[in-house]
């Protein structure tokens, strides 16, 4: 990767949500820093006309798998993948094994990104002890370690009342709530989502139902706590409406949605591929639709990918024995510009805006931008460059993607992190 | 070369089966039980069958009984032909056991056709007498297979395949030589 | 141009065009006349390894295509799940990879995961048969099913049929339901709404929780067996109100048309979605499904072994 101290990115189209600029023009980076580009001292020049240069983009919703599963993924090849996806940032779940729900697990996750990792950390601590949805999580202590927000995801806590400590106690140390919205009594042993598809496929489905019940209680919990709550991997028409109605009366809830919601649906599991096994799981094309319509009017400001690396033998199996997930970050970039962007739903700046500004609102995050001054975290993406998905060049550890063979328009050919290019096709 | 070229017109064909028809009724005056059936293999050794029928009846007055038989379920080639054959009827009507049977086909090549045929119908009984009947024996024969009554003996040229058609099923009579690829399949 | 069969497998009707299941079912007439003759065997499968690999278990099935394979002269191994090395671990496409790895031409499988045969067959370079996945399919059940109506009546075309039951929960029915939708009948499904989904209407099947409704004129009773966890899963409230609003009893059997058919897959309860004297009675056809079954067996087990040597 270059080593770069000191250059000008020339004759590229900056495209910046958080001022509100589009416009082909000059970036310097100075010491990792944004500068303006008549100060930088010796500057080497690289052309980035024709692409698009953009606040460096963050993943809110990323399986690292580290510690606990290291052969799905490991934090050093996690990032990798993160910066070959385009993204400068990344916040991981704290699902791990052990669980990252105290502050030595924090450190932990300090230290090896400190060491292996490509691209900023953020780190994300549990709500409950374990995931287990009983006790509280220490979260004042999580947040002094230096966590950004809280989940239980992959898991969602039952017991409102619990729910109800949690959002208060989180909302006075300042931190968002990230919920995986599931009521385990409606989900059941589902596979798929529950539709015309999983009836005629003869499975068991997961009722939209589900979904919908604990975006509506989470809904609740913010109204009556103030506490920020985001509502992870949107996937249900139903979810769309009572987050748009909730947002319109002021609530501090909030919505991402995967690629893959919006790219694919409950159909591709007639070919029994646990490459579309994931939960929440791909809904009709309804919901989808409803999905779409929800980015284009802004009440969903943010796509995080959930990456959930899974090695080959654990999704070799029957179906329905087959873990949920699949990867994404280095799919993201071009499944969504192919399916939002040259379709014409978002326009560029909207669609950057959903990696950069959506995120940085949620977590709280200042100097995002690419304002001189600023961090030089950039995302540097050629809008027409034609990419053909080949799962065995990941630099993820695992394959599971459902796009392998298929063909995109748009990627990102560079991503730079506090200066330094950590990706470069350029 | 012509992929299709006629060897023989009608007028041969109906010469053929009159030999035929004759050498059978030889034969079988001349042994103990006057009396025999015909097998016709699907598929074109069954209108064949029916042709010689009608010809034993108009010259004698007795009309042997028909069955029929489908020896796909026999082939030693399943698998290994670029397509799976139809099977057709089987159909039996009387007791195999207690009958001399004539086996009928179009054209005797390889031999293993009949030999098919052969264990198709030991497993229907166990006839005192079997004889085998064809139109065309065209001489590569890979098993110790020989026709008992042959109408002619055609070597068709390299490559070259010889095929048998009937008015009752393709319009008219006549002998064929074709190619081995424009030929239909399942011979 | 005739129809022939190209395929290695056989996992779901969904996948077969009408002429196929036709050429099935005319092939299986021809095997069912072997079946009643002295001799009751063909050489057709002969030095062909078939594997019956049942990871669900499976009585009556499992011995209906035994009995088709040997009657094809095919060696047969029998494999069943609590037997194998999935019990120690290994994952289902290892343990049929190595039975592949043994020269098996032909694997037939039942498993309780639906799709499971599907993720196989991509897998493995052998044949495929399903003898039941889950609550997806069960081809050759409904072949048998469709080789008996079309024996009866002559047609499948136009016929109205009625499958009756947990409809929600069977491979049967939705084999049924692909195989008479592609043939050209009419079909309807009925039972408790629980049990018997809305969505089977978005592919043109009619849905129906009244029996006598249900059964108006009809031509075809396909019964299902009522499970006894589905009612401890609270899906319906007892076998008795079961067998009192869907049941096939002296009553509710003057709805269908007198000459009509009633089949049941088997094993039957007795007196809850069948009484007694109905499935020992005239219009039952449930024995001769059992025989058909040998048939369709040895048609489909003759069909795809023919395909495996390409």
């Amino acid at each position: 990767m270059n080593k770069k101290k000191s250059y000008i990115l020339t004759g590229g189209r900056v495209v910046d949500p958080f001022r509100g600029i589009d416009a082909v023009m000059d970036i310097g980076v100075m010491d990792g820093v944004i500068v303006e580009p008549e100060s930088v001292v010796n500057p080497e020049t690289i052309d980035v006309s024709g692409l698009i240069v953009a606040p460096g983009f963050i993943d809110m919703h990323v399986h690292l798998r580290q510690p606990g599963n290291h052969a799905a993924e490991t934090i050093a090849t996690g990032t990798m993948a993160a910066a070959a996806g385009g993204f400068s940032g990344i916040v991981p779940m704290p699902n791990t094994s052990p669980a990252a729900d105290t502050p030595g697990a924090i450190e932990y996750i300090k230290r090896h990104t400190e060491r292996e990792g490509k691209v900023k950390v953020y780190p994300c601590g549990c709500m409950t002890k374990n995931l287990e949805g009983k006790e509280m999580a220490g979260i004042g202590s999580l947040k002094a370690a230096g966590v950004v927000a809280v989940s239980d995801d992959g898991k969602c806590i039952q017991n409102h009342e619990l729910m109800r400590h949690v959002a208060e106690y989180t909302a006075s140390f300042g931190l968002p709530i990230l919920d995986h919205c599931e009521d385990d009594c409606l989900k059941g042993e589902g596979v798929m989502h529950e539709g015309v598809w999983s009836v005629l496929l003869g499975m068991q489905g997961i009722s939209s139902a589900s979904e919908e019940l604990m975006i509506a209680r989470d809904i609740i919990m913010s109204r009556m706590s103030g506490c920020r709550i985001h509502i992870q991997h949107l996937s249900c028409q139903e979810g769309v409406s009572m987050i748009r109605h909730a947002r319109e009366k002021g609530i501090l809830i909030s919505a991402e949605v995967t690629p893959h919601h919006i790219s694919l649906t409950d159909e591709c599991i007639k070919k029994f591929d646990t490459n579309y096994k994931m939960n929440p799981p791909l809904r009709s094309e309804y919901d989808r639709q409803a999905l779409i319509q929800g980015l284009a009017d802004g009440t969903i400001t943010v796509i995080a990918t959930d990456h959930a690396p899974h090695t080959a033998t654990a999704k070799l199996v029957e179906f329905d024995y087959a873990p949920f997930g699949i990867v994404g970050l280095e799919t993201a970039i071009p499944v969504c510009l192919s399916e939002l962007y040259h379709t014409g739903v978002l326009s560029i700046s909207s669609f950057v805006s959903k990696f950069t500004v959506g995120p940085a609102e949620i977590l709280g995050f200042k100097n995002k931008s690419l304002a001189a001054g600023n961090p030089a975290d950039i995302t540097i993406i050629d809008l027409n460059r034609e990419f053909t998905v080949d799962a065995s060049k990941f630099y993820s550890k695992s394959r599971n993607t459902p796009y392998n063979g298929m063909t995109f328009k748009g990627k990102a050919v560079a991503t730079v992190v506090d200066g330094k290019f950590v990706f470069s096709e350029l | 070369m012509p992929a299709k070229t006629q060897i023989c017109d009608s007028g041969k064909v109906k010469n053929a089966i009159s030999r035929i028809a004759d050498a059978i009724i030889s034969e079988f005056n001349s042994s103990k039980s006057k009396k025999f059936a015909f097998i016709g293999l699907h598929k074109q050794g069954v209108p064949l069958a029916r042709r010689l029928i009608a010809e034993i009846e108009q010259k004698t007055g007795f009309c042997p009984e028909l069955a029929l038989l489908d020896i796909s379920m026999y082939r030693d080639d399943v698998g290994i032909r670029s397509a799976l054959p139809i099977i057709r009827e089987t159909e039996i009507p009387f007791d195999i056991s207690g009958q001399a049977v004539i086996l009928v086909d179009d054209v005797l090549s390889t031999g293993r056709t009949i030999r098919a045929a052969l264990d198709a119908i030991t497993d229907y009984g166990r006839p005192p007498l079997i004889r085998l009947a064809v139109m065309v024996d065209r001489g590569n024969r890979e098993f110790p297979i020989l026709a008992d009554y042959a109408g002619m003996k055609i070597i068709p040229g390299e490559g070259r395949k010889i095929v048998v058609e009937f008015e009752e099923s393709d319009g008219h009579d006549g002998i064929f030589e074709v190619d081995w690829e424009t030929s239909t399949k399942g011979d | 141009m005739e129809v022939t069969w190209t395929k290695k497998d056989l996992l779901s009707l969904y996948d077969l065009e009408r002429e196929e299941i036709e050429l099935i079912l005319d092939t299986a007439e021809e095997f069912k006349k072997v079946s009643q003759r002295n001799v009751k065997k063909v050489p057709a499968l002969r030095g062909k390894t078939v594997v019956n690999f049942f990871v669900e278990p499976s009585t009556r099935t499992r011995i209906s295509f035994e009995l088709a394979e040997q009657r094809l002269s095919a060696d047969i191994i029998n494999i069943s799940a609590n037997a194998s090395s999935l019990q120690k671990g290994e994952t289902l496409l290892d343990t049929v990879k190595n039975i592949e790895a043994l020269q098996a031409d032909l694997i037939v499988m039942r498993h309780s995961a639906p799709g499971a045969q599907n993720f196989i067959a991509q897998n493995v370079e052998c044949g495929v048969l399903n003898a039941g996945d889950g609550a997806h399919s069960h081809p050759t059940q409904a072949l048998l099913d469709l080789f008996t109506i079309r024996e009866k009546k002559g047609r499948i075309k136009g016929l109205k049929t009625v499958i009756v039951g947990d409809i929600l929960h069977s491979r049967v029915a939705r084999s049924d339901i692909w195989g008479l939708l592609k043939l050209g009948a009419e079909v309807t499904v009925a039972g408790p709404a629980t049990l018997v989904p809305k969505d089977f209407e978005k592919i043109g099947v009619r849905v129906c929780h009244n029996l006598k409704e249900a059964l108006e004129g009809a031509d075809v009773v396909n019964l299902l067996r009522i499970q006894h966890e589905r009612q401890r899963s609270g899906f319906f409230p007892s076998t008795n109100e079961y067998a009192r609003f869907f049941g096939l009893n002296r009553e509710t059997v003057k709805y269908l048309k007198p000459d009509a058919l009633v089949m049941h897959p088997g094993p039957i309860n007795r007196d809850v979605e069948l009484d007694s004297s109905i499935a020992d009675g005239p219009q039952s056809v449930i024995l001769e499904q059992v025989t058909n079954g040998l048939a369709v067996r040895m048609a489909v087990l003759f069909l795809v072994a023919g395909c495996l040597q390409k």
